[in-house]
């Protein structure tokens, strides 16, 4: 008997871990490529932590007590033929202050590693982190890598595929040179808009060789034609080895340098004014 | 000319049918113009909804091509806030304050009159936008397309007359609320009836009062932002204009300036309306008056002072982003405030569940969401992933369709007795209910996931890979659901007015002054001014209160039932109510023909200023009824 109940028991543990397997591939909680709490990169590790761990968990909490309570006092407190009209209280001063403080005090906690993480992401980037400044315009993003010049010193440009090194730190400076349009790769980090006639900077870096997906987050209009658009302006971003990276770049330089995009067109056809 | 007016006075007395309801200044008539406008734009922007999830509903979609994607999304956004939120809040405003303060009619019943007239002509111009894109059965539309929120510079760069005419449209739209807003300011501050002390006033006239402070104050901003806008636009000036040394992060700080305090003048209203419903279906007096007014003071002064948590990856720097997640965390704390004391307000009751309450506890239950998914936006690192995606989505409809319009919906069975004699129908009520529920949280909440899985607002379309299929094609689902709830409340509107029994004067055994007079309320509302003893005015003529705190009813207390002089426009008694007049009517059509002379031609300028100096000055000169 007791070997059975042993097996009943397994049983119910592989079956359960099956369905929770089968619920996170049916979810794609790990592959689908802008998955924000698929964090690759220390950025977007901290952001999904700082919610995980402050937030999300008091929230589904305050959550499930106040819409159970909810649910409680409809069927507790249902009219009934015959019950006597309810006493009339009008309020209590305790729980009004206590249901004030409470709440104040919980949410002055979670402003502390608020404010610490707006801080320490909000950081310059380090003197040695790889910088990329970034252009973008409708519909793409043009990648221009200041330190690695070619013989001519033009500096290595790149469009819409932001090749980098994995565990470095990439500096990055954003600007735009028609509308407002946002920078984000979500497996790596969290967005920052280019505004137009302003540069805004930040730093990230991705901890795993992979491709990380990313697209423009500001709705920033359609072409003429139609054909292109703010839901076309996306990016990739190849995060590889040093060795490879540089093999990359070599590669790149050699090439000439400047951008083109894949017609040959150059890619930065109207700059600036 | 006097004598003329003397003359058009004569016959306006004697307005019937359609001519008297353009003519009306009677604040019953004008909160039903009000509400059924109202929902006429609900409809129109609901399809605009339909459409853009049948878009979004599977991978690489083309029910709409990406240009009509953009002006429907700018619209549907542009229309839910300005056009059904807003005006059916103004609906209630209209149809309750001077009941619930025990006065005939508000301070400037004309001025209300061209409140609604502006309003629906600002709204018809809006829309009228549409067809200036082409032919229009060939899908050419000529909607505003740069988003509800206009970010320059592409609100400068969209070609056509498309953001003109939002612009014009908001700026129209805009003095109609002002004139609404001062107008209940003074109706509420100067025509309480006597005993009816600040502190007395139900919890909706406290919230219309501060909802009428926040739009006198933030109506100016986004003013000055769209004349600017414009000049930009239409004259070639540099505000906003990067490329002439303009700036384009300044439109944004005018924009949310104004659009902060805005999301709190769409659902103070709404929190009004829960706070008039619990009680009563609780039989229990509001718990924790003085704290619920409160808090609602402490919400609007501190919603001046969260504009840039939308602003939070703009750029703003470390020390900016800090201050501006203090502040919305904070406003957390009033909005639970209120929550609270609902929840206290329920605990003990006699609670009595028909629809007006299942929309009220639907509004606590999906408030809850919109107010903890906002305070994770607060927590401003992770704002940098959620900023822009559909977790945004989600929470905004949490606070504006399971909040706001939740809220309005329980006003709407709620009152509807009282100013059509008939109840709506309880089971279709219930049925609309569910079917809205349950299609919301199929809508919304798969939303929050889509927006983890890192799907940006405002895309035409997506690519297969993305992981983004299942959940929209469920978001679409749900919108249809939504939309069959609508239908159903449709229908029980039809089927209930043509209902033959009455709902009497007290349907609900009510607690505030409306309900102690005749459902519907003849046109001067009260044959005599109520004495207000305490809050709660009218149940504390129904009940009093043993020493325990049980109430006991009073015998022969209760509502007056129908007059005989029910019809007879106050003669029977002798009251003065304001003479109708066609000037507000003819003001109003002023200001959208001058909007569409600045857009295409300076020669129907002159004819909108004439209209609109005809209308002030008859306005002004037009002689009071004896």
């Amino acid at each position: 008997m007791g070997g059975k109940s042993v097996q009943v028991r397994r049983l119910v543990a592989a079956t359960l871990l099956v369905a929770l397997s089968a619920l996170l591939v049916g979810c794609g909680a790990v592959d689908d490529p802008q998955n924000t709490f698929a964090a690759e990169g220390d950025v977007a590790r901290k952001q999904r932590d700082l919610l995980l761990i402050w937030v999300l968990g008091p929230a589904a909490v305050i959550l499930v007590v106040m819409q159970a309570l909810l649910i409680y006092a409809l069927i507790r407190f249902r009219r009934k033929k015959g019950r006597e009209l309810p006493r009339q209280v009008h309020g209590n001063n305790r729980l009004e202050v206590a249901w004030t403080i409470a709440p104040a005090i919980l949410l002055l906690i979670i402003t502390v590693p608020t404010v610490v993480g707006i801080i320490e992401l909000g950081r310059d980037a380090s003197d040695d982190a790889l910088k990329v400044n970034v252009t973008a315009q409708q519909f793409s993003w043009v990648f221009q890598y200041p330190d690695l010049v070619d013989a001519e010193g033009k500096p290595l440009l790149a469009l819409n595929e932001l090749h980098i090194p994995v565990d470095r730190e990439i500096g990055v400076t954003l600007d735009s040179v028609d509308v407002i349009h946002s920078f984000w790769v979500p497996k790596l980090a969290g967005k920052l808009d280019a505004v137009p006639g302003r540069t805004n900077s930040m730093w990230f870096n991705a901890t795993k060789v992979g491709t990380y997906s990313g697209q423009c987050a500001e709705f920033c209009g359609v072409s003429p034609e139609g054909a292109e658009g703010h839901w076309t302006m996306r990016l990739t971003v190849v995060a590889e080895s040093e060795e490879d990276f540089e093999a990359w770049v070599a590669d790149q330089l050699e090439g000439g340098g400047a951008a083109r995009s894949r017609s040959g067109e150059p890619a930065l056809a109207s700059h600036g004014e | 000319m006097v004598g003329a007016l003397r003359q058009l006075r004569g016959d306006a007395e004697s307005y019937r049918g359609i001519w008297s309801w353009l003519t009306t200044v009677d604040h019953k008539r004008i909160g039903v113009m009000y509400g059924v406008s109202a929902f006429a734009f609900f409809l129109m922007g609901g399809v605009e909804a339909l459409l853009l999830r049948m878009q979004l509903s599977s991978a690489n979609s083309t029910v709409l091509d990406p240009d009509q994607y953009n002006r429907i999304f700018t619209m549907h956004g542009t229309t839910m806030i300005f056009l059904v939120v807003m005006p059916l809040s103004a609906a209630f405003f209209n149809l309750l304050i001077p009941l619930m303060i025990g006065a005939r009619d508000v301070a400037f019943p004309r001025l209300n009159a061209f409140s609604f007239w502006v309003f629906l002509g600002g709204g018809l111009f809006m829309n009228a936008s549409f067809f200036t894109g082409g032919n229009i059965l060939q899908g050419e539309l000529g909607a505003p397309d740069a988003g509800w929120f206009g970010y320059a510079p592409l609100s400068l760069q969209s070609a056509g007359t498309g953001m003109d005419f939002w612009a014009f449209g908001l700026l129209i739209l805009g003095v109609a609320s002002m004139a609404s807003g001062f107008n209940f300011i003074v109706t509420i501050f100067n025509m309480r009836a006597p005993g009816m002390t600040l502190l007395r006033m139900p919890v909706f006239v406290w919230m219309t009062l501060i909802t009428s402070f926040l739009i006198i104050f933030a109506m100016p901003i986004i003013t000055v932002a769209l004349f600017q806008l414009l000049f930009d636009r239409l004259y070639g000036a540099n505000f906003f204009n990067f490329a002439a040394g303009g700036q384009p992060l300044l439109w944004q700080h005018m924009f949310w300036l104004f659009g902060h305090p805005e999301v709190y003048i769409l659902i103070l209203p709404a929190m009004g309306i829960v706070s008039e419903v619990l009680p009563t279906f609780s039989r229990k007096p509001l718990f924790g008056y003085q704290f619920v007014v409160l808090s609602g003071l402490a919400i609007a002064f501190m919603s001046w002072g969260v504009w840039a948590h939308h602003m939070l990856t703009t750029g703003l720097g470390p020390i900016a982003n800090s201050a501006f997640a203090v502040s919305t965390i904070l406003i957390a704390v009033p909005t639970g405030v209120k929550i609270f004391n609902w929840m206290g307000t329920l605990w003990g009751g006699s609670i009595s569940l028909k629809t007006p309450m299942f929309f009220a506890v639907g509004f606590i239950s999906m408030f809850v969401i919109g107010g903890l998914t906002g305070v994770m936006h607060s927590i401003v690192p992770s704002d940098y992933q959620q900023q822009d995606t559909y977790f945004v989505v989600a929470h905004l409809h949490q606070v504006l369709l399971g909040g706001a319009m939740f809220g309005l919906f329980a006003g709407i069975y709620y009152w509807f007795p009282k100013f059509t004699g008939r109840l709506l129908h309880e089971g279709w009520g219930q049925v609309h209910f569910w079917l809205m529920f349950i299609g919301f949280n199929v809508t919304f909440q798969p939303m929050m996931i889509l927006g983890f899985l890192g799907m940006p607002r405002r895309i035409y379309s997506y690519s297969e890979g993305t992981g983004w299929d299942f959940w929209n094609m469920v978001a679409t689902a749900g919108a249809f659901l939504i939309g069959l709830s609508i239908l159903v409340f449709i229908f029980n509107v039809v089927l209930s007015l043509r209902r033959k029994e009455k709902a009497g004067p007290d349907p609900w055994d009510g607690r505030t002054l409306e309900w102690a007079i005749p459902s519907p309320p003849p046109a001067y509302n009260f044959a005599e001014i109520p004495t207000v003893r305490a809050r709660d005015a009218f149940w504390h003529s129904k009940y009093v209160e043993d020493e325990t705190g049980r109430p006991v009813p009073i015998v022969g207390g209760g509502a007056q039932e129908t007059e005989e002089e029910e019809q007879a426009e106050g003669g029977g008694h002798g009251i003065h109510m304001p003479s109708p007049s066609f000037f507000p009517l003819i003001a109003a059509t002023g200001l959208p023909i001058i909007a569409t002379g600045l857009i295409y031609d300076a020669a129907i300028v002159a004819v909108g200023v004439a209209v609109l100096v005809v209308g002030i000055y008859g306005w002004a000169l037009e002689p009071a009824s004896e």
